[in-house]
C-alpha cells in the first residue's frame, strides 16, 4: 500500500493530477481518529498486475469542512454520505440522514473519551 | 409533456430478496429520475470489531456480515490480519481457500440467475435453476460442515482439512453438472420470450460503465476486462489454478446472465484442477505477535470487488477495520441506470444487478 | 424447425406434469449428512488442566468456568451461543479433555429460558473467581505479615 500525504489545500489538485479513469478505480473513502485530529483517506488502485493500492491521506481538526470530489469522480456521493454521519465531519454539500435516523446520536465510530 | 408521477418502491416489496427503497419519477410510464435508500440493515459490525473482540475472533464476527458471500469475508480479514501479524500461510491452506472460494460463487451465481427469471416471470426455469444447485450446498457441507455460515478461513489457514473421499465426491457431482449446465445455458441463450424481457432493459455502455467505477459481473458484462483474480499473484494463485476472464460487450441484462453462466464453467474447471493438484504441508501457521502497523486487501467476491482496511495498535483490539462491499460501489450506478427504461422492467433489472444488501450496510 | 425450437422449453415443461417431485419430504425423510458434521461440544474433566485458555478464545462467550472457596472449578457451557467454530478445540493443550462430536446439538425451548439463566450463571461465575483470588492474596499477606516480626527476632 502506498501512502501519498498532503494538505487541504492541495487536495483537489493532487486528486485530478493523479486521477486517471481508464487506468484507475476509485474504491472508496475512509476516516481514522486519532484523538486530536481525524485522518481522511482516499483509496485508489491502478488495473495493473499485480495491482497497487494508493491512498492520499490529510490529517484535519473535526471542524474543519472538507471539499467534495464528485466533480472529479462521479460515483463518490455514498462513500461522502456515510462518513458523513458515522464520523461526524463535515463535507460540502452533503447532508446528514443517509444512514442513521435524524435523532439517532452522531458520530458512534468516534472514540469516546 | 405528461405529467410526472412519483411512485415509491418500498422496503417490502414481492420481488425483492433485500430491503432497499426507491423513489421513481416516471411519465408516461417511463423513467426519469431515481433516487435509493439503502441502509435499513445497518448493525455497526465495524464498531463492534473494534471494542468487543480480540483480533483472533473478529473472523468469525466478519462471516456473518453476509449469508451468501461468507467466505469472501472472512478470507479477506484473515488476508489483511496476516499482513498485520507478518505471517505467512502454507501452501496447502491458500489451495483449500481457492476451492471454498469458488464453490461459493457457483451457489452464489445460481442464486441470482434463479432470481432474474422469477422476476421475468418465468416460474418454471426458476425452479429448474434452484433444483440445479441444491448439489453445490451439499458439497458445501462435505467440505466445512455446515451449508451457509462456513467459519473456514482463520488467521494463519484454515480449520478443517479435505479427505480424499469428500475430494472424489466432489469430481463425480461436477461431472453430472457440466451437462446440466449446458442444459440452462441453452435456455437463457435461446429462448425467445425470455430474450424480449431481458434484451435491451437496463443498459449501460462503456463509457458509463468507466466514469462511474462499477465493479464485478455488472463491469465485466459491459466490456470492462477488470476482476481482481487477473490482478494479483502474491496471495492467492489464481494464476496457477487455470483462471480466464470472462467478458462481454452489451451491458444489458441478458449479457450479465451470459457473463455469470460463463464464469461457472471457469469455475469448475480451476476445482477440478484445484483437487487434482492440492500440495501436501501444514494447514496453519502459528505465531504470538500482537498486530501492528497498517494494511489493506482486495478480493473477488462473487459480486464484485471486496476492499478490507485494518490498523492495529500492539494490543488485542484492532484501532480500525474498513469494510466495503461490491454493491456499495454499484449503488451510484444503479441510480443512473434505471432513467430510460419501462417501469415494468424494474424488478428484473434489480435483480440482475444482484444487490447484496447486508453487505453494504454493515 | 423454427417453430418447434421456439416451443422445445414449452413442451419439456409439460413434462415436469408427470414426474415425481424432487422435494425431500424433511423431517420424515433424512437429507445428506456428512460423517464429520459439526456438532455438539464435549468435555471430560478427568483430562482438564484447568488453564482457561477455551474460555479466553471463544468468539461468543459460550463457555465459562467458576471457583468456589477451596480452589475447585466447575465448567459451563450454553449450547444456544455456541456457533460450534472449535476454536476451544484447538486452543486445549491437552488432547480430549474439549472435543467435538458429530450429533447436532438439540434445539433450546422456551420453558428452559436459556439465555437469562446464562446471563446470571456467568455474572456470578466471575465474582465467584474474583473471591477466591482476593482470598488468596489476602492469605499471602498475611503469610508475609507474620514472618517479618519473626525474622527480625
Amino acid at each position: 500500500m502506498k501512502r501519498i500525504e498532503t494538505t487541504l489545500e492541495n487536495l483537489k489538485n493532487e486528486i485530478r493530477n493523479f486521477y486517471n479513469p481508464e487506468l484507475n478505480h476509485f474504491i472508496v473513502i475512509n476516516a481514522v481518529d486519532l484523538g486530536e485530529k481525524i485522518e481522511v483517506q482516499w483509496f485508489f488502485t491502478d488495473n495493473a498486475s499485480p495491482f497497487t493500492i494508493t491512498a492520499i491521506c490529510i490529517q484535519i481538526e473535526p471542524v474543519i469542512e472538507i471539499p467534495s470530489i464528485t466533480d472529479i469522480v462521479a460515483s463518490a456521493w455514498v462513500a461522502e454520505a456515510e462518513l458523513v454521519d458515522l464520523m461526524d465531519i463535515k463535507i460540502e454539500k452533503t447532508a446528514r440522514g443517509f444512514v442513521l435516523e435524524p435523532d439517532f446520536e452522531s458520530g458512534p465510530l468516534r472514540k469516546k473519551k | 409533456m405528461g405529467k410526472q408521477y412519483e411512485i415509491p418502491m418500498g422496503a417490502q416489496h414481492i420481488s425483492l430478496l433485500e430491503p432497499l427503497h426507491f423513489k421513481f419519477t416516471t411519465e408516461n410510464e417511463k423513467i426519469i429520475d431515481a433516487t435509493a435508500n439503502v441502509f435499513y440493515v445497518h448493525r455497526g459490525i465495524e464498531q463492534a470489531c473494534c471494542s468487543k473482540f480480540k483480533f483472533r475472533q473478529v473472523s468469525f464476527v466478519v462471516g456473518r456480515v453476509c449469508g451468501l458471500c461468507s467466505i469472501s469475508h472472512s478470507t479477506a480479514y484473515s488476508q489483511v490480519a496476516e499482513k498485520l501479524v507478518k505471517i505467512e500461510i502454507p501452501r496447502r491452506a491458500k489451495y483449500l481457500r481457492m476451492l471454498v472460494i469458488e464453490l461459493d460463487r457457483i451457489h452464489s451465481h445460481l442464486l441470482c440467475l434463479s432470481h432474474v427469471a422469477e422476476n421475468s416471470g418465468f416460474e418454471a426455469l426458476f425452479m429448474k435453476t434452484m433444483q440445479y444447485r441444491e448439489f453445490s450446498m451439499e458439497l458445501l457441507e462435505a467440505v466445512c460442515g455446515n451449508r451457509i455460515q462456513y467459519d473456514f478461513s482463520i488467521v494463519g489457514g484454515v480449520a478443517r482439512d479435505l479427505k480424499p473421499q469428500v475430494g472424489q465426491l466432489i469430481l463425480e457431482r461436477l461431472k453430472k453438472f457440466k451437462s446440466q449446465l449446458d442444459e440452462l445455458v441453452d435456455i437463457y441463450q435461446n429462448n425467445w420470450t425470455l430474450s424480449l424481457k431481458n434484451k435491451r432493459a437496463g443498459a449501460i455502455n462503456r463509457e458509463d460503465a468507466i466514469r462511474l467505477n462499477v465493479a464485478g459481473p455488472f463491469a465485466r458484462a459491459a466490456g470492462l476486462a477488470v476482476d481482481v483474480r487477473n490482478e494479483t499473484e502474491d496471495l492467492l494463485p489464481w494464476k496457477e489454478v487455470g483462471f480466464e476472464i470472462v467478458t462481454d460487450s452489451a451491458g444489458d441484462v441478458h449479457a450479465r446472465n451470459m457473463v455469470r453462466l460463463h464464469e461457472l464453467f471457469v469455475s469448475i474447471r480451476i476445482i477440478e484442477n484445484i483437487i487434482n493438484g492440492l500440495p501436501e504441508s501444514a494447514l496453519v501457521t502459528e505465531t504470538k505477535a500482537f498486530p501492528d502497523g497498517e494494511a489493506a486487501v482486495r478480493l473477488e467476491a462473487p459480486r464484485g470487488e471486496l476492499f478490507y482496511y485494518a490498523k492495529g495498535n500492539k494490543t488485542q483490539i484492532l484501532e480500525r477495520l474498513k469494510i466495503k462491499a461490491p454493491t456499495f460501489s454499484n449503488v451510484a450506478a444503479m441510480v443512473e441506470a434505471f432513467k430510460g427504461n419501462e417501469y415494468g422492467s424494474i424488478p428484473a433489472i434489480v435483480a440482475s444487478y444482484d444487490p447484496c444488501l447486508s453487505c453494504t450496510s454493515r | 424447425m423454427k417453430k418447434s425450437s421456439k416451443m422445445k422449453t414449452f413442451f419439456k415443461t409439460l413434462g415436469n406434469l408427470f414426474k415425481k417431485p424432487v422435494t425431500t419430504k424433511y423431517p420424515f425423510e433424512q437429507t445428506y449428512i456428512p460423517d464429520d458434521y459439526r456438532g455438539m461440544i464435549g468435555f471430560d474433566e478427568k483430562l482438564c488442566i484447568w488453564c482457561r485458555r477455551c474460555e479466553m478464545v471463544c468468539p461468543p462467550g459460550a463457555i465459562v468456568f467458576s471457583q468456589d472457596m477451596e480452589g475447585k472449578q466447575t465448567y459451563h457451557f450454553n449450547r444456544a451461543v455456541c456457533i460450534y467454530c472449535t476454536e476451544c478445540v484447538r486452543a486445549c493443550p491437552k488432547e480430549g479433555a474439549i472435543y467435538q462430536t458429530a450429533e447436532p446439538a438439540k434445539y433450546a425451548l422456551k420453558e428452559e429460558n436459556i439465555n437469562k439463566v446464562w446471563n446470571s450463571l456467568f455474572e456470578e461465575a466471575l465474582k465467584s473467581r474474583a473471591a477466591y483470588a482476593f482470598k488468596k492474596k489476602r492469605l499471602a499477606a498475611d503469610k508475609i505479615a507474620i514472618k517479618k516480626p519473626g525474622d527480625e527476632k
